[in-house]
């Protein structure tokens, strides 16, 4: 066996190591490297900072604890500048394993920004019925959540004055990790409820929104954690995911490494082999 | 019994996709009120499917428990979890925290549910770089081309490949907007017609697998 074939077949336990090391040490030792804002979050930033006092936000955390590491920091962040900027916020989610989650990402913000539930903001929780919860949201919010999260009756909630269905809201951010997510918020709630939204997704799904993006079907997409590390950079309160980007740079340099390594011991392999 | 095993769904569900199918162009308020209806009896039979969900999930590794079958004690962790996580969840009424205190199902969410679907999540970057290394090779044209985009998308999205190939932030950038927004557009557009006439098959009767097998 040459030693091109060998290195093909290399211990995949190396390519772990490769991987973990080049996570963690980053992590370790931040190196702090610019991150470049692209139009796509700048689009998401700048609408919520062209808003008025008091309007109203509805932020849709379509996820559960899987996507925690890219979605948690995205969600944190715009809850962040949708506080600062007194807007009021409504927040749900359609995934009920993310229910516990956007309970504590809204508490923890809210207590840290000093916001008032049921003035400033309402988390209405989850209920069952996926996509159908939204055309519920778009025809009535108080049948489709009667109570919010804790129990307390939505009508004649503060946060919800003057907001009797999607209609009435400003603007949308759906952060989904999967379906329901970002696309249902659009073909089931903005197409018939006509109201502004944007979208927050993972990594892996954002070339697939790139479409609702171009036609402007959304106003702006945060994807992934570079999605998160933008927003982080725009509202000047870096956190976790402009943390985590270091690692995430060199985690993608060493798999870029990895592909041009195999592919040139690959041509190395079928050189050999068709002088054999 | 055809009239109830066939002829009648396949008349409720004509009756029922004509009328939501032209629902969507009246804006009159007793069309609006019949949708409001409509999606909250949505959202009853979602609560009933989730029910009958975790019946099945149930029926299905008692069974397995019963008969010993291989992996069988997985099968009693999946027992234990669940009864375990309806009991807590039960005693805490659905919430993780009352009056800012933890609660046992929100331990149980907090300190078991979200660190193992992390680390579901994360083991997915090692097996991911395994498997790259393995067999993302130049075999053909084709290949390479998804190689030469998938290098530059992979430098361009972070900002260490920015700082070594200033051009990839830009050229992702295109890769993403233009080649791979018209090229999704296209699926999304073949994919929604299908859909359309998948719809129209179903409401006509022609499409008539929903109803399950069995004899007439």
């Amino acid at each position: 066996m040459t030693f091109a074939e060998r290195m093909l077949k290399i211990d995949r336990r190396i390519i772990f190591l490769v991987i973990g090391l080049c996570t963690l040490l980053p992590l370790l030792y931040p190196v702090g490297l610019p991150i470049k804002i692209s139009p796509e979050v700048r689009g998401v930033y700048d609408h919520i900072e062209s808003l008025p006092e008091r309007s109203v936000v509805f932020l849709s955390f379509d996820f559960d604890p899987a996507s925690k590491p890219e979605l948690h920091p995205q969600a944190i962040a715009l809850l962040r500048h949708a506080f600062k900027k007194n807007l009021r916020v409504v927040a749900m989610t359609l995934w009920v394993t993310g229910t516990g989650l956007a309970d504590q990402i809204i508490t923890q913000v809210a207590r840290e920004m000093e916001k008032e539930n049921g003035k400033d903001y309402v988390f209405l929780g989850w209920s069952p019925g996926n996509t159908a919860v939204i055309i519920n949201l778009g025809q009535d919010l108080y049948k489709a959540f009667p109570s919010d999260y804790g129990g307390k009756p939505t009508k004649g909630l503060p946060v919800l004055d003057g907001v009797h269905s999607l209609k009435d809201i400003t603007y949308l951010v759906g952060l989904g990790a999967g379906n329901p997510g970002v696309e249902a918020w659009y073909v089931f709630g903005k197409d018939k409820y006509r109201f502004e939204m944007g979208g927050g997704c993972t990594g892996v799904m954002a070339p697939g929104l790139y479409p609702l993006l171009r036609s402007g079907q959304i106003n702006g997409l945060i994807g992934g954690l570079r999605g998160a590390a933008e927003y982080e950079s725009l509202i000047d309160r870096k956190g976790t995911a402009v943390a985590g980007m270091d690692a995430q740079s060199a985690t993608h340099a060493a798999i870029v490494l990895l592909v041009i390594m195999c592919n040139v011991f690959y041509f190395a392999s079928r050189a050999q082999q068709g002088r054999g | 019994m055809i009239l109830l095993r066939r002829q009648l769904p396949l008349f409720i569900t004509l009756v029922t996709g004509l009328t939501m199918a032209t629902q969507y162009y009246v804006p009159h308020p007793v069309s609006e009120e019949l949708l409001t209806s409509v999606t909250k009896w949505l959202q009853i039979i979602g609560g009933f499917a989730l029910v009958l969900g975790v019946t099945s999930l149930f029926h299905v590794h008692a069974v397995k428990i019963r008969r010993q079958e291989a992996g069988w004690g997985y099968s009693g962790v999946l027992y234990a979890g669940m009864l375990g996580t309806i009991a807590v969840g039960l005693w805490a009424n659905g919430k993780e925290s009352i009056d800012g205190v933890m609660t046992a199902f929100g331990w149980a969410y907090s300190y078991m549910m979200v660190p193992l679907q992390g680390t579901m999540f994360a083991i997915l970057a090692f097996f991911i770089a395994s498997a790259a290394y393995r067999s993302f090779r130049a075999r053909s044209r084709e290949a390479a081309v998804l190689l030469a985009a998938a290098v530059i998308v992979m430098m361009g999205r972070v900002p260490l490949g920015e700082y070594i190939l200033p051009l990839s932030g830009d050229v992702s950038q295109w890769i993403l907007n233009v080649l791979n927004a018209s090229v999704r557009r296209a699926i999304l557009i073949g994919v929604s017609l299908g859909a359309v006439a998948l719809s129209f098959k179903i409401i006509f009767g022609v499409e008539r697998s929903y109803l399950g097998g069995g004899k007439e």
